[in-house]
């Protein structure tokens, strides 16, 4: 009964903080910032703004976060027959990537001066996850375009039962040592200025990662862990698990974001090593010529794979 | 030698070491507390056998 209002407070606060996040804009009266099509932005009052200073260009002025200095011109303002929406469309493509600041003068409505505004646009902050997601899986799918973790791909992707416990285990294990990766990163090694020692950090985590999941799953679940039984082993001669915390660390991403990187890794590596080995399976009954069979051809139906990767390349949902 | 750069030099060699530490403590208490006893069998059956491979 306790446990069941500890769960119920948890969920009331979870849903207090994700309508804040929903509403902070930043001004009492505009209640909605947004990205709309690559050029424009939409603004959302609380009432009817004043017509007159709505459709002013030269009442907004706005730059991206990152260069403050390089103020994007608005090219045209359009205003909602209700008048409480607002517009703007800006000379040039805005990259919505970046979060853009907007300033306005003082907000004028039915001729009450409401003062200035100062808003911050953004993508949705799920989107921007979802695509480091589907980026690290298939866009940049660590074995086909980036051609890392190639010696445990080729080793364990002769049958489809050893692929997928392979990837799984992976998946898993990334997902310890990219959440540990990004805490040194962020609250050890970069205040006391050693990022030069990454690799290092990063190395003696990924293998005690390993190791920890190990004498962990050994006592917790004995069935799991004879199922997993080699490719725990494995993982660590993975490059993938070293590459995953360098670039969150290079990237500077948060928390959550390098859990989705993480995620998108295991996952990529997970689909490469079950379409090899379906592939592979079905080349085991193919006449391939006498030099070569086994690795060699193997590596061909690797890059053909990549190429049909390449696909993914223009791929983008946000 | 420059005294900024020998101070990161010591500053790193202290900051890994008390991580080397700290994480290596963890393992071990890690690898006490989830202790599995190993099973005799396995060992009689590994005596046993040549041991060539």
């Amino acid at each position: 009964m306790k446990r069941l209002a500890t769960y119920r407070l948890l969920a009331g606060a979870l849903l207090v903080a994700l309508l804040l996040a929903g509403c902070k804009t930043g001004h009492q009266f505009v209640k909605a910032t947004e990205f709309k099509d690559t050029d424009k932005i939409v603004l959302t009052f609380a009432g009817p703004v004043d017509e007159t200073w709505a459709k002013n260009p030269a009442n907004y002025s706005a730059y991206a976060q990152p260069d403050p200095d390089i103020v994007l011109k608005v090219k045209e303002v359009a205003l909602s027959p209700e008048r409480t929406q607002v517009t703007l469309t800006f000379a040039s493509p805005l990259n919505t990537k970046d979060p853009h600041v907007l300033s306005t003068t003082n907000i004028v409505s039915e001729g009450q001066d409401l003062g200035a505004a100062t808003l911050t646009v953004k993508k949705l902050y799920f989107g921007v996850l979802l695509s480091i997601l589907l980026g690290a899986a298939l866009i940049n799918n660590f074995v086909f375009t980036k051609y890392i973790g190639l010696c445990v791909f080729f080793g364990t992707s002769q049958k489809k039962g050893t692929a997928v416990g392979m990837g799984v285990v992976f998946t898993i294990v990334i997902a310890c040592a990219a959440m540990m990766a990004w805490a040194l990163y962020q609250f050890v090694l970069k205040p006391y200025q050693l990022t030069f020692l990454n690799i290092v950090v990063f190395i003696g985590l990924v293998s005690l990662s390993v190791q920890g999941v190990d004498t962990i799953l050994r006592k917790v679940n004995p069935v799991l862990f004879k199922a997993f039984g080699v490719y725990l082993v494995l993982v660590i001669a993975n490059c993938i698990a070293i590459a995953v915390p360098l670039i969150l660390a290079d990237n500077e991403y948060n928390a959550p974001e390098s859990f989705m990187l993480a995620l998108g890794a295991g996952g990529g590596f997970l689909i490469a090593l079950f379409l090899m080995a379906s592939a592979r399976e079905k080349l085991e009954l193919a006449k391939v010529p006498a030099t070569f069979k086994g690795l060699p051809i193997a590596f061909v139906t690797a890059g053909l794979f990549a190429l049909a990767f390449l696909g993914f390349s223009g791929l983008s949902i946000y | 030698m420059d005294p900024v750069l020998v101070k990161l030099a010591l500053g790193g060699v202290a900051v890994l070491g008390c991580i080397g530490l700290f994480f290596g403590i963890g393992l071990a208490m890690a690898a006490q507390k989830f202790y599995v006893e190993p099973d005799p069998k396995v060992e009689e059956v590994l005596h046993t056998l040549a041991g060539a491979q």
